[in-house]
């Protein structure tokens, strides 16, 4: 529920976002949910990935494709609650359109490449020329340095795992990197730092009254989170690699085989307290491993044990027999799983907010909760550029004729067939997914 | 400058769960207070250890986690301490239920924001369920979706806990944003992480919303996806180099490289540049782009395929990554003094900025400010 009476932490701040796929979306997605005017800068020469992405049902549509940009499902996973702004911004009157809007934020998010907004005239030296209060967070894969060997290199998240040693820590020891094929974390790891920059450049603005320009690099940013390995290689060359699901701090943890086809549970009993327990759970017919260095030492044996056990027993059953006398340990979740996680579900993880092509879409809700000013939820996801007329009207402060001229020109871009409504097929038992939203619809 | 939150007095009661965020939080200029038991935060009870050193100095996760916090040990029952410490407290970061949290909530200001890092959240059924980053990744779906298919899943990255971090960089962010929310109204308040949470944010790939739409089952896939051709790891002469290749661009880039380079010309063939054929015929595919791969090393196929303007990089392992000329020309790596006084390398600060934010202090010894906030 939102009450419009709290003021929301970044209320009256104003971003000015040149976002692709996730990096920089994500980050700011999470400020419009705190409050922020969150003004994505769209294209349709050079579109957004997730615009490209389209959805699974309206595959072959070619009635619908003016409402495709506007149907993936990372289209609300990364943008809820921004404004979406049509601007080319290779024409000099785009250009000149996101240089009014640049004057009116506080802050400037962009996962361009550096050499990309370089070429758009959008680096950091032409941002502050116009607004040298400006908040300037970008994301480059490699830095915004051009001296730097990387500069121009191209990256982006498939790819930023094995680079920064994630894939390498994937697997078990015996086999190949299996990598981190399907999702991406260092992308997101970049967006939460870029988060806690743009909050830290803001409290710097109140304190000195001066812009800042904060260059994420991903490939650093995601670093950071190596610490401990890369100075154990350099005191004792140890280079760490994969271990599998095993811990170098105890033993038992993996994951096991439960009953049925693909039927896993997650296990980490690395303490006493949880090995004494689930050994004793597991009946084990002698106290052999009650020793945890031999445990460490002996989990080929102790892990093929434990997998014998779990076999018998249904994952979701084991999982809250096990947390019930305090051990960590989950079903290995599906999707399909996911579907049906009461407790998700119990917590609102799936939101439901108006849209305006879809009249409602479902979405995941943000991991970041603050009970005293929570966040909100204003809509699903723009359409593609559902609010250019709108932004460049009431921030740049253009009149509607500028605006249609500008639009003729192919400088700016507005939503296509507004009237062109397309509810998702699972529209009218979304109410089962998400309870509560029975009369949603209506939003 | 010093950092923008320089002057903010942070307490943190966590392990794991917090430490990345409380390291960031000291990074920007807080005062950073780490509340330890007589025998020290479990943090320093984490391997790899520093051989060296004698317990409990010797973690590295202490090492590196900890920099730029202090240390005050207060002994359990020892509520005057604690109350001492905690009524000058701006935030408390804990990883506890309030029901098991060691902090008595009246000792703490009203102002004072209270970030709490919890398995499953502070609602719901399993909210008294127990964790690890293995554990938060199953509840996420990511794990069963990692590794390959007939072997059990895996964690990704798992011993790095990247779970934990996403979890501690998600609790900043709240709290950074509380705290701005008490320069307007005064007041603290509770910020909630969920492990859980955190790592299903990181992962709609796995997610219900992604799923509704596809109604695809997601199948572990080994290092190489089904989205294109070449997509994946593939061998090269001292381990595996990462290839992408998505756009038309890219694929035609990458079949003259290999053309080149093999003197296979069938590659450059007009009906390989259907992405659909390559998928027909991807066992091909690897083969012949294998033969690329196999004979060249990992930073040769990196600066080659990159100068063709082809998403190629190494999968790096830790001891490549601190020789890589970037990193070096970058000026990336910085160092730590341990207790014994060696320097060790470690990652330098996680963002740039043209103003001066990042310092950085070695951690702290078990105690070393308990004279000087409680003496």
């Amino acid at each position: 529920m939102t009450n419009s009476a709290i003021e929301l932490p970044l209320e009256g701040i104003r971003v000015f976002e040149l976002g692709t796929a996730i990096a920089s979306p994500f980050c700011g997605r999470l400020m419009a949910h705190y409050g922020a005017d969150v003004l994505k800068i769209e294209s349709r020469v050079s579109p957004d990935v997730v615009r490209i992405l389209g959805s699974a049902w309206i595959k072959g549509r070619d009635d619908l494709a003016a409402a495709a940009p506007d149907t993936s499902p990372y289209v609300p996973e990364m943008n809820a609650s921004k404004r979406s702004v049509g601007l080319e911004l290779k024409t000099t009157a785009g250009r000149k359109a996101a240089l009014a809007l640049i004057a009116e934020c506080d802050v400037f998010l962009a996962n361009f490449g550096a050499r990309a907004l370089a070429e758009l005239g959008l680096d950091y030296e032409s941002v502050s020329a116009v607004n040298p209060k400006i908040v300037y967070v970008q994301l480059p894969g490699f830095g915004s340095d051009p001296d730097m060997p990387y500069y121009s290199y191209v990256a982006w998240g498939p790819n930023q795992a094995p680079l920064v040693g994630f894939d390498d820590f994937t697997g078990h020891a015996s086999d190949p990197p299996a990598g981190i094929a399907t999702v991406a974390p260092p992308d997101y790891m970049s967006a939460l730092h870029a988060a806690v920059a743009t909050l830290s450049g803001l409290e710097h603005l109140e304190l000195t009254g001066d812009g800042v320009h904060v260059d994420v690099s991903q490939f650093e940013t995601t670093l950071a989170l190596l610490g401990p390995f890369v100075m154990d290689y350099d005191l004792s060359g140890t280079v760490h690699s994969r271990i599998g699901n095993r811990s170098l701090w105890g033993a038992p943890q993996g994951v096991y085989p439960c009953a049925g086809h693909e039927r896993w549970i997650a296990i980490s009993a690395t303490d006493d307290e949880s090995w004494d327990v689930l050994s004793s759970l597991m009946k084990l017919p002698d106290d052999h491993f009650d020793d945890p260095d031999l445990r460490l030492a002996q989990q080929e044996q102790l892990d093929s044990q434990i997998g014998t056990w779990t076999v018998n027993f249904d994952a979701d059953d084991l999982a809250h027999r096990l947390q019930s006398v305090g051990v960590a340990a989950h079903v290995v979740s599906t999707n399909e799983d996911l579907l049906h996680d009461t407790h998700t579900m119990s917590r609102n993880w799936y939101q439901v907010a108006s849209h305006a092509r879809l009249g409602r879409d479902v979405f995941s809700d943000c991991a970041v909760k603050l009970k005293g000013t929570p966040g909100r939820w204003t809509d699903a996801g723009p359409s593609l550029g559902q609010h250019t007329r709108e932004v460049l009207r009431d921030v740049a402060g253009m009149s509607d004729e500028e605006i249609s001229q500008l639009v003729s020109d192919k400088g700016a871009f507005e939503q296509l067939e507004p009237e062109t409504l397309v509810p998702r097929p699972w529209d009218d038992w979304i109410h089962l997914l998400v309870p509560g939203t029975a009369d949603a619809r209506d939003l | 400058m010093a950092g923008p939150y320089n002057g903010l007095r942070v307490i943190d009661t966590t392990g794991l769960a917090g430490a990345y965020a409380t390291r960031l939080f000291a990074g920007l200029g807080a005062e950073v207070i780490r509340l330890e038991p007589p025998d020290g935060s479990p943090l320093r009870y984490l391997a790899p250890f520093a051989e060296s050193i004698a317990p409990p100095e010797n973690s590295l996760w202490w090492s590196y986690l900890a920099m730029g916090t202090r240390s005050v040990v207060i002994e359990p029952g020892d509520n005057d301490s604690l109350a001492q410490i905690l009524s000058s407290a701006d935030v408390i970061f804990e990883d506890r239920l309030p029901e098991d949290s060691l902090i008595d909530p009246d000792l703490l200001p009203d102002t004072t924001v209270r970030t709490s890092i919890v398995p499953f959240g502070l609602t719901g059924p399993k909210r008294s369920w127990k964790s690890s980053n293995l554990v938060a990744w199953a509840a996420s779906g990511v794990l069963y979706a990692t590794g390959f298919r007939d072997r059990a899943p895996v964690a990704p990255a798992g011993h790095v806990q990247l779970a934990l971090h996403a979890s501690a960089a998600s609790a900043l962010v709240g709290t950074l944003l509380a705290l701005r929310a008490r320069r307007k109204s005064g007041e603290g308040q509770q910020v909630e992480i969920s492990m859980q949470e955190a790592a299903l944010a990181i992962a709609p790939e796995t997610g219900v919303p992604v799923f509704l739409d596809d109604r695809v089952h997601r199948e572990r896939s080994g290092n190489r996806r089904d989205l294109g051709r070449p997509f994946g790891l593939y061998p090269c002469s001292d381990g595996f180099v990462s290839i992408i290749v998505l756009l038309p661009r890219h694929w035609t880039a990458m079949a003259s490289w290999v053309a080149e380079a093999t003197g296979n010309e069938t590659i450059t063939e007009e009906v390989f540049e259907d992405l659909g054929v390559r998928m027909e015929t991807q066992d091909l595919i690897d083969t012949w782009v294998e033969e690329l791969t196999v004979g060249q090393s990992r930073q040769a196929l990196f600066d080659e395929g990159q100068r063709r303007g082809i998403p190629v990089t190494p999968v790096n392992t830790v001891n490549a990554l601190l020789d890589d000329p970037h990193l070096k020309a970058a000026k990336f790596w910085s160092e730590t003094q341990l207790p014994d006084g060696s320097s060790v390398a470690i990652p330098g600060a996680p963002f740039r900025t043209n103003a001066d934010w990042w310092t950085m202090t070695a951690a702290p010894l078990l105690g070393q400010h308990t004279e000087f906030y409680l003496g």
